[in-house]
């Protein structure tokens, strides 16, 4: 507006916030949607969660004890598809819905009713997909890669895995949308590019992966869907398809999405590591370059996921570079968090705990993706325990524990109030430890040649298996504190202030604690961004 | 005595210019298209219209949220009358009420989730402004008009 406008007290006492169900079922406001999307994916890392420690229960000794074979690779595959498209990426979204509109000072996300869509398609999809347990046949157990021709001996479930992972794809393409939509358009004046905070860049890079990639992804799993059900022979070698294009076109979706399941990550740990360093993040606009490039590479090293699958000399050799290659920008981003601590003032709340856990132990994974890499040693660890250790090091203590981060950073923001520090303390221990009983073993196991996805292993894998599970249980039981911390923290924790954290920089910390139901009424001033804005 | 007119210019915030638009949708479908097309050639043409189906969204979600960057509205208020200019891409529209009969008018959604209304009314004539303002923002707007138009009770000044 050309003129600002006084805000007096008068008519200002109806915000037309609706109550009750309507609230949630119509929400278009974008912190209801970032809510509901984080209550979802919690809900769906429990489930995953419960299947996850089904799986370490089978594997505590050799032989089968509690599931056939079939139900077995059943667990192992839905646990796969619902921890990556029921947990990890609508929480990132959560992330996203509510921290984009307030961090880039606008009101709201660009396309609300659309917002809205895109979470609800969400409780549908998984209802297809978890309800695939209970049809003629099972749920799904070909892996959560979807790989024909073994994918395609699915029973019933089969029709609902492709309608379910078409869902999470459409509403994957929306969210993505929005989100670009809303930070290209609906930036406050004199929030430029280049001030925006890093959450922010990492989600618009994320987002145009997503785009990038998602039609990929529906294109494969409908020529699945018709070699199974309309006689088409894309992948199917007996008609003239190729079986390995599947892999081809896969996983050309598939590590960018490793990279969505990442970036965001990114962008959390560093707004959070200046704030407990107390000092501006090292190298902003490397680190916006190094998540560009990251991004870009992710494009073109696919068939590192298929070293085995047999390819000329020259494509091992470009893969393999390629993918070293994005240890660089990787590098640059280590290197700038670890500088930006240099020197700091720190404190060890529980984001920050986190966010170092992530720090060393995303690295952990990163190295052991170095290794993966090389497409000698690759011939021996495919298909092993040490791609399973390796890429849980990523999605575990690198995804997830950001996402940990991030809700225990923007907690207090979120409710207005301050949670159980001690608790939070104690739930980072008990994750930290136990993660590593958990899945560091599994590197000996697959160096020592244990396969992935079986449900009986031979008796010398048996201790480091037994370890695992125990790290497994201790994991899950854990993680019970999570909610409960949250729970306790909107009933009963102490009021936080407007900044939570005294080196917290960033737009959403202007505004008060809770946030009004719409965020920027009236955008910020250039002042108050430039404070936000201080890299 | 003359009183200036008071002129109030209210256009919507957006950051992205038409040609940034298209170059970030330009952007958005080389991946896309580009690795549709090369598996279309290769018979996998299932991918490409997904692709198109998409990127007809991406166009779709741009096109909207960038109309919003020609609205605007120039509220005019003299001794005696109240002007507004409402311009869209598609063209400029003018209303003029006497500003004696003006009444500004902010209504209540008659649904809680869609937003207020606010309008200047006379003689059976209505206009309505700042659909594209924030509740806030709208809510200030209706205070400064009714305080700027006065009321309908009120007595316009002594010429």
């Amino acid at each position: 507006m050309a003129e600002p406008h006084a805000h007096a007290a008068a008519h200002d006492d109806h915000d037309h916030k609706p109550h009750g169900w309507r609230r949630w079922v119509f929400a278009t406001n974008h912190k209801d949607i970032g809510t509901m999307y984080l209550v979802l994916s919690c809900t769906m890392f429990f489930i995953g969660g419960i299947a996850a420690e089904c799986i370490r229960l089978e594997l505590f000794r050799p032989g089968l004890q509690f599931f056939d074979p079939q139900f077995f690779n059943s667990l192992t595959t839905m646990h796969g598809l619902i921890m990556i498209f029921g947990a990890i990426m609508p929480a990132f979204v959560g992330l996203a819905n509510w921290m984009v509109p307030m961090q880039v000072g606008a009101p709201d996300m660009a396309l609300p009713r659309l917002n809205n869509f895109s979470f609800w398609i969400l409780p549908f999809a998984f209802t297809l997909l978890i309800g695939s347990f209970f049809v003629p046949g099972g749920a799904p157990a070909g892996g959560w890669t979807m790989y024909p021709p073994l994918i395609l001996q699915t029973g019933a479930a089969f029709p609902m895995l492709i309608f379910s992972v078409h869902l999470m794809g459409m509403s994957s393409i929306l969210g993505a949308i929005n989100v670009i939509v809303t930070i290209m358009n609906m930036r406050a004046p004199g929030m430029t590019l280049l001030r925006m905070p890093l959450f922010v860049w990492s989600w618009l890079i994320t987002a145009y992966l997503l785009i990038a990639v998602m039609p990929v992804l529906a294109g494969a799993v409908t020529m699945l869907l018709t070699d199974h059900f309309f006689g088409t022979t894309f992948f199917t070698a007996a008609g003239g398809g190729d079986p390995v294009m599947f892999q081809h076109i896969f996983w050309f979706f598939g590590h960018p999405e490793v990279y969505i399941m990442i970036l965001p990550a990114f962008g959390i740990i560093s707004e959070i590591i200046p704030t407990f360093s107390r000092k501006p993040l090292f190298g902003y606009e490397a680190m916006v370059y190094a998540v560009a490039s990251i991004a870009f590479l992710s494009f073109i090293v696919w068939a590192h996921h298929m070293f085995t699958v047999g390819m000329p000399l020259a494509a091992q050799l470009f893969f393999m570079l390629s993918t070293m290659l994005i240890a660089i920008p990787t590098g640059v981003k280590v290197f700038n968090w670890t500088a930006t601590m240099w020197k700091g003032s720190l404190s060890f709340e529980p984001p920050m705990l986190f966010a170092l856990a992530f720090l060393f132990l995303f690295s952990i994974g990163g190295f052991s993706g170095l290794m993966l890499a090389m497409v000698p040693a690759d011939y021996q660890y495919q298909d092993t325990y040490f791609v399973f250790a390796h890429f849980h090091y990523v999605l575990v203590t690198g995804a997830l524990f950001s996402i940990i981060a991030a809700v225990y950073y923007w907690l207090p923001k979120w409710t207005g109030h301050m949670y159980d520090m001690k608790l939070g303390t104690w739930h980072f221990w008990l994750s930290a430890i136990f993660v590593n009983v958990l899945f560091f073993p599994q590197h000996f196991l697959g160096l020592a040649g244990m396969p992935r996805r079986i449900p009986d292993y031979a008796v010398q894998f048996t201790d480091w298996n037994m370890v695992s599970s125990i790290g497994a249980f201790g994991f899950g039981l854990s993680q019970l504190l999570f909610p409960y911390l949250i729970i306790k923290c909107i009933r009963a924790g102490r009021a936080a202030g407007n900044r939570a954290w005294e080196g917290a920089h960033g737009l959403e910390w202007e505004l008060p604690s809770p946030p009004p139901f719409h965020s920027w009424t009236t955008p910020p001033s250039d002042a108050v961004i430039a404070r936000g804005a201080a890299h | 005595m003359d009183v200036a007119p008071l002129s109030i210019e209210i256009r919507p915030n957006c950051s992205l210019t038409v040609r940034g638009a298209r170059l970030l949708f330009a952007s958005a479908c080389v991946m896309p298209f580009g690795m549709g097309g090369f598996l279309a050639l290769k018979g996998f043409w299932p991918i490409l219209p997904f692709a198109g189906l998409e990127m007809l969204l991406l166009a779709w979600a741009l096109k909207v949220s960038l109309e919003r960057r020609f609205h605007s509205q120039t509220i005019t208020v003299t001794e005696s009358n109240v002007s507004v200019e409402s311009r869209q891409r598609l063209g400029t529209e003018r209303v003029v009420f006497p500003r004696h009969w003006a009444q500004v008018k902010l209504r209540r959604p008659a649904a809680s989730l869609h937003p207020s209304r606010l309008t200047i009314e006379s003689h059976g004539r209505q206009c309505e402004l700042g659909s594209f303002l924030t509740e806030e923002e709208r809510r200030g707007l209706a205070r400064r008009l009714a305080r700027a138009i006065g009321r309908v009770n009120e007595s316009p000044s002594w010429p």
